[in-house]
């Protein structure tokens, strides 16, 4: 509705554009006062028809002056709209704003959306309201919303045609829904599960199943409280109440995240090799920083084959005031698709599996809450098949920083990092909405993927 | 005559763009149909599948405008190299459409072959690969950038490794006995198909630097084979010379193999 709603708004002031256009078309009257050359590149050279020509003035009277610069204002504002705007006479274009003409002179899938606005354009010119959405698979995925309609309610004087780009939205919809279906499908499964097994285990007389179904109960509840656990972990870290930041080792934290790992790694014939420098630490909460670290080793373990690798190693960045710290497996990756997604509250690329692996949903979603408090940023690279690398980005302990800073021309620890996170590349607008819907960290993992 | 020549000049522009277009339209669908394959999304299949037939018609509306340009203007030099070269990159990727479709048959046949995480990644990097391919061919074609144009056959080399390893991997698959040899052939197929679409879009660049240069590149290899067999046919190295500057390979040299409009049909369906 509410794309709609802008849609209008677009459609509105761009009409108004459209009929002073139209209107100071027919009276055959140059737009006096424009000296603007970039606008007037905008203006599509149909040599078939008249064009309008904006740039020459001359001796029109003063009404028509004061129209000219009406219109010069018209067609800037139009051109400073996100939506694509594009008016037809019905011979011929009159006018496509800067969005447009982008989307015309595209390469990729925007050509496509190009077309869709000339198909639709047609069709208002005959006296229609044609709407139609335009998926782009890309990568990246993109949706748009084409929205035409007759400039006078019978036809005859054109259409115009607006595009709006719905990716953003689409996405933000998508994350919604499946977080309800998934959190759903987490805690009713296991409760489910109980139910049942208690229902057979109330008249049942042999000794051997009780004990086999009472095995599974204890398997189900551990289940469900390991998903309560991490929710109660992940909105403790949401709120960030407890948290006490000061300068952290690396080393330390890396090094409890192992010990509560590592009798599971060794389990799993997993071999944990660790690299960071004893000297490396960072500005952060250590409960916090253990807790992202132990996830993204729990996954790295989870996710690989017994007889895999997994390697843990810090390096520290001087000149981005950050500290990048790696965990690499050789496990089975992250599909390319699903990469901009894993950090989302529930998402699961296979649910099949992950009910073998036991985890909760939950493990990533945490780690990128600990990034963003910390100011810092989550990022991952992953192959499937070949392995997966998660890079945890931190601020350096300040007292560090401003030490190397003073041979490294200044650099400035607090901020570098926080620059970097993805609540700092949209509006203000959207950081609500985003902290509730996860949406962005996902985009910004979009962009580091080769 | 200055509106006439004004009108052909807009008539090859709106070739191009509508080229840009199709080129779009093809790269859309090896992605969609790399998605489909990998996600076993019999529907997404469908569409793409049905979507084929909106390609080859727009195809055809593009083969009908190039003929008539040919007829009608009787374009020289640059431009009848630029309309000759667009109506080859049309059926280039026509086919290149054609093999994605072919992709998903064939997905549709292993519906219930599990693939691996490895040859996942395989297929997924083939997709991304021969998608890159098109659109570095596409933008060749656009800016007639010959350096792009000819750097494809070698970035292409990069396709052709992942399609070994991937049949390599297809090997390991079977021999473990996770995978049936009904699957493995049709999964092997399936990386034939898009070390094809590869193929494709060097095709495209080497049609890209005829474009500019009027040369082929495979022109070096037709003189070799003239020269080969001068003493059997009758050719003048006179008029060897003279065919090879006028840059146009005529009708039975390696040029027209046969691979253009008859392939296009039969292997489509």
């Amino acid at each position: 509705m509410i794309a709609w709603a802008v849609a209008g708004v677009a459609v509105v002031v761009a009409a108004v554009a459209v009929l002073a256009l139209v209107a100071e078309r027919r009276r055959g009257v140059a737009v006096a006062g424009a000296q603007v050359a970039d606008e007037q590149a905008h203006v599509v050279p149909t040599p078939a028809v008249p064009v309008l020509d904006i740039a020459s003035g001359g001796d029109e009277e003063l009404g028509d002056v004061a129209d000219g610069a009406l219109l010069l204002r018209l067609r800037m504002a139009v051109d400073r709209l996100e939506h694509g705007v594009v008016i037809w006479d019905g011979q011929s274009e009159i006018y496509r704003n800067r969005a447009a003409v982008a989307l015309a002179e595209a390469r990729d899938g925007h050509v496509l959306v190009a077309a869709a606005l000339e198909e639709l354009l047609a069709e208002a010119a005959s006296g229609r309201h044609v709407r139609r959405a335009v998926e782009l698979f890309g990568p990246p995925a993109e949706s748009f919303v084409v929205v035409a309609s007759p400039i006078s309610p019978g036809g005859g004087d054109g259409a115009i045609a607006v595009v709006e780009d719905r990716s953003l939205q689409r996405r933000t919809e998508t994350v919604r829904r499946d977080f309800v279906a998934n959190i759903s499908h987490e805690l009713k499964t296991p409760i489910g599960a109980l139910g049942l097994l208690a229902e057979t285990l109330r008249d049942e007389p042999d000794h051997e199943i009780v004990e086999r179904l009472a095995s599974r109960m204890i398997l189900e509840a551990d289940r469900l409280s390991r998903t309560v656990d991490d929710l109660l972990e992940l909105s403790r870290i949401e709120f960030g109440d407890d948290a006490e930041f000061g300068s952290v080792a690396v080393l330390a934290v890396v090094a409890e995240a192992e010990g509560r790992i590592g009798s599971a790694a060794e389990q799993a014939g997993i071999d944990l090799r660790l690299d960071v420098p004893h000297d490396v630490a960072v500005d952060g909460d250590q409960r916090q920083l253990v807790s992202a670290v132990f996830n993204l080793l729990d996954n790295a373990v989870k996710y690989s084959a017994p007889g895999s690798e997994v390697l843990v190693e810090a390096v520290d960045d001087p000149d981005d005031g950050v500290v990048r710290l790696y965990v690499s497996d050789q496990g089975v990756g992250v599909p390319r698709r699903d990469l901009d997604r894993i950090f989302e509250r529930f998402y699961r690329v296979d649910r099949a599996r992950s009910r073998e692996t036991g985890g909760t949903g939950l493990g990533l979603a945490i780690v990128r809450h600990v990034a963003s408090n910390h100011g810092g940023d989550i990022q991952v690279e992953s192959t499937e098949g070949v392995g997966s690398t998660f890079t945890l980005i931190l601020p350096r302990a300040e007292g560090r920083a401003l030490g190397r800073s003073q041979e490294s021309e200044g650099v400035v620890s607090d901020g570098v990092g926080r620059a970097d996170t993805p609540e700092g590349e949209l509006g203000d607008e959207w950081i609500e909405q985003e902290s509730e819907d996860e949406a962005l960290a996902s985009r910004r993992v979009a962009e580091v993927e080769p | 005559m200055d509106s006439l020549r004004s009108e052909f000049q807009e008539e090859l522009e709106n070739l191009r763009s509508d080229l840009i277009r199709l080129g779009a339209m093809v790269s859309e669908t090896i992605g969609r149909g790399t998605a489909a394959l990998l996600d076993r999304d019999l529907h997404a299949a469908q569409l793409l599948i049905d979507g084929d037939d909106v390609i080859d018609d727009f195809c055809l509306g593009l083969e009908e405008r190039c003929c008539q340009l040919l007829a009608l203007q009787a374009p020289i030099a640059g431009d009848l190299r630029f309309v000759l070269t667009t109506l080859r990159l049309i059926s280039e990727l026509e086919r290149s459409a054609d093999l994605m479709v072919n992709v998903c048959k064939a997905s549709r046949r292993i519906y219930d072959v599990e693939f691996g995480p490895q040859l996942r990644g395989l297929i997924e990097q083939m997709g991304v690969e021969a998608g890159f391919l098109i659109r570095a061919a596409i933008d060749s074609y656009v800016d007639a950038d010959t350096s792009l144009a000819a750097a494809l056959d070698d970035i292409d080399d990069r396709l052709d490794e992942l399609q070994v390893n991937y049949v390599q991997a297809i090997f390991t698959r079977h021999s473990e006995e996770h995978l049936g040899l009904q699957g493995a052939v049709q999964l092997a197929m399936i990386g034939r198909y898009y070390e094809r679409i590869g193929d494709h879009a060097v095709n495209i660049g080497e049609r890209v630097m005829y474009m500019v240069t009027g040369w082929l590149p495979e022109h070096s290899g037709s003189a070799r084979h003239r020269l080969r067999g001068i003493g059997a046919e009758d050719v003048k190295p006179a008029d060897l010379i003279e065919d090879l500057l006028a840059g146009t390979g005529d009708g039975d040299g390696p040029t027209g193999t046969g691979e253009g409009d008859g392939g296009q049909e039969g292997e489509s369906s």
